[in-house]
């Protein structure tokens, strides 16, 4: 499980809730960490290429935020993607977001937690119904 | 060291880079001289030896990682995991109450982590015993001291203390890692920097606890920690530097003995085959500058005791490719010639005194005859009007 969060912070919570919850996390600062982000450079990401899920909060300046979800959605189309999204968001970032699981930002470490929960439950119960 | 195999494609990077880099070397050894492919062979070397020397020194300078990582939650979720890590701190009064007070907090598991801290040097030569003693020892006091065996556990670690902390993430899933040193490193003492760089890199909550002598842990604020990074950071690279220094100027010298010793045998090889021709050349019969002779007719008794026509001069002796000047006086009236078909040689020898060149390109004796009607006898006979050319 990758969590890009822009607050440290808050991002070592959610990760202690997902550990709690039995997923291995990663925790990355994306853009605003030290050093060049690899997402957005040519070697791409590698934690996100081996993620079963992202969690990304767009807390990130608006042309931050969205190379981020552009970078991710082109280059990873298969992996999951969970995004915080503020409710002022622009038209294009809204269509980056086609098919990602939304939560309504401020969402708290527990909300993720349970958002991450609800969708793997649903995920499984899908993937129990289809074999 | 991480292993280049850890993965297929870390694998084929590896065979990809190590083709890439020994291809100059085979093809200087291929077209050019010996010392050409050491040469090579010493820019593939320090390039290898820089980008490791760079790799070295960012993580000893602990550039930040941008993720941090950590493995699922084990146990029931009522359960919590502490990860102790300390060495020379390890029988402080206050670091051990902390261990019993955790001890005694319900489903609480703790797991005292020992680096025993060997040196490259240590581990090169063996003697790592003496080290790991004294981890023992400590561990085992700490244990006796701190008792609750069903919930305190111990471990002594020959590796480095971040990786010895990577392996126990993958064994133990601690929910908390505390580290525990001295605000200076001690000889066998853990690195300040260390709490930082575990902070860095793993996704849970690590707390340090710094000991002064005598007196009770105190846990830096986030400036101590940033100067500590720096400081013992900067001390790592530059001792690494120094000592990377010190093996690339080894390195140069014993790549520069290696192409003097090189290009000193092949001036010997080259000094030996030249002294070799100049001794054959020497060996060689000499050859004159211009050699003068005359064709007279009638002008030797041979064996039967009638005169026969004759070249004064009827053996010559060249060298090959190089010209040789004749001067001859032809005495008779009509032409003659050195007729050599073998040697590409055939000279008109006109009445009166000229003279002509005598040239050969290719070593050997070759039969030389005149082909000028004239004294029959003569001409098939070496030493009248017939003879050899020797050419070296």
């Amino acid at each position: 499980m990758l969590i890009e969060h822009p607050d440290e912070a808050t991002g070592l919570a959610i990760a202690s809730g997902l550990r709690l919850a039995g997923y291995a996390v990663a925790v990355c600062p994306g853009p605003r960490g030290h050093g060049q982000c690899p997402l957005t450079g040519p070697a791409g990401c590698a934690p996100a290429h081996d993620a079963d899920l992202v969690v990304c909060s767009l807390g990130y300046e608006h042309e931050v935020a969205r190379e981020v979800l552009r970078e991710l959605r082109t280059r990873y189309p298969d992996t999951p993607l969970m995004v915080e999204v503020p409710s002022d968001m622009d038209a294009d970032l809204r269509e980056l977001l086609d098919g990602c699981h939304r939560l309504p930002a401020p969402a708290t470490p527990e909300q993720v937690v349970a958002a991450v929960q609800s969708l793997s439950g649903h995920a499984a119960v899908e993937g129990h119904a289809g074999a | 060291m991480r292993s280049p195999f850890h993965s297929e494609q870390e694998a084929f990077r590896f065979l990809l880079l190590l083709i890439l880099g020994l291809l100059p070397v085979v093809l200087a050894a291929a077209l050019g001289p010996t010392w050409l492919a050491l040469a090579v062979l010493a820019v593939v070397l320090v390039i290898l030896a820089a980008r490791v020397a760079q790799l070295r020194m960012r993580k000893l300078r602990g550039l930040a990682l941008p993720v941090k990582m950590a493995p699922p939650h084990m146990g029931s979720a009522a359960e919590r995991r502490v990860l102790v890590v300390a060495n020379d701190t390890l029988g402080e009064e206050a670091l051990l109450r902390e261990v019993e007070r955790l001890a005694c907090v319900p489903d609480t598991h703790l797991l005292l982590l020992v680096p025993a801290l060997i040196s490259p040097g240590a581990r090169l030569t063996g003697a790592i015993d003496g080290l790991l003693d004294q981890a023992r020892v400590r561990l085992k006091t700490a244990l006796d001291r701190v008792g609750h065996g069903l919930v305190v556990a111990g471990e002594i670690s020959e590796a480095d203390p971040l990786q010895a902390i990577e392996d126990t993430f993958a064994i133990f899933a601690p929910d908390e890692v505390i580290v525990s040193t001295r605000s200076e490193r001690a000889a066998s003492g853990l690195e300040p920097r260390l709490a930082g760089l575990v902070r860095e890199r793993f996704a849970v909550p690590v707390r340090h606890l710094v000991f002064e002598p005598g007196s009770a842990a105190r846990e830096p604020n986030r400036d101590t920690e940033a100067r500590y990074r720096h400081e013992f950071g900067d001390a790592a690279a530059r001792k690494f530097g120094l000592k990377a220094l010190a093996g690339a100027g080894i390195l140069a010298a014993v790549l520069m003995s290696m192409v003097a010793l090189v290009q000193s045998s092949e001036r010997e090889e080259a000094r030996a085959a030249s002294q070799a021709a100049a001794e054959q050349i020497a060996a060689l019969p000499p050859v004159a500058k211009m050699v003068v002779l005359k064709v007279i007719p009638e002008g030797k008794r041979g064996p039967e005791g009638e005169k026969h026509d004759e070249f004064t001069t009827t053996e010559f002796v060249v060298r090959a490719g190089q010209p040789q000047e004749l001067r001859i006086d032809n005495t008779d009236e009509v032409p003659h010639s050195i007729t050599a078909p073998e040697a590409g040689v055939n000279i008109v020898v006109m009445p009166g005194t000229h003279t002509y060149t005598l040239l050969v390109k290719q070593p050997g004796r070759f039969l030389w005859f005149c082909t000028f009607r004239c004294d029959e006898w003569a001409m098939q006979h070496p030493g009248y009007m017939s003879g050899y050319i020797t050419v070296s």
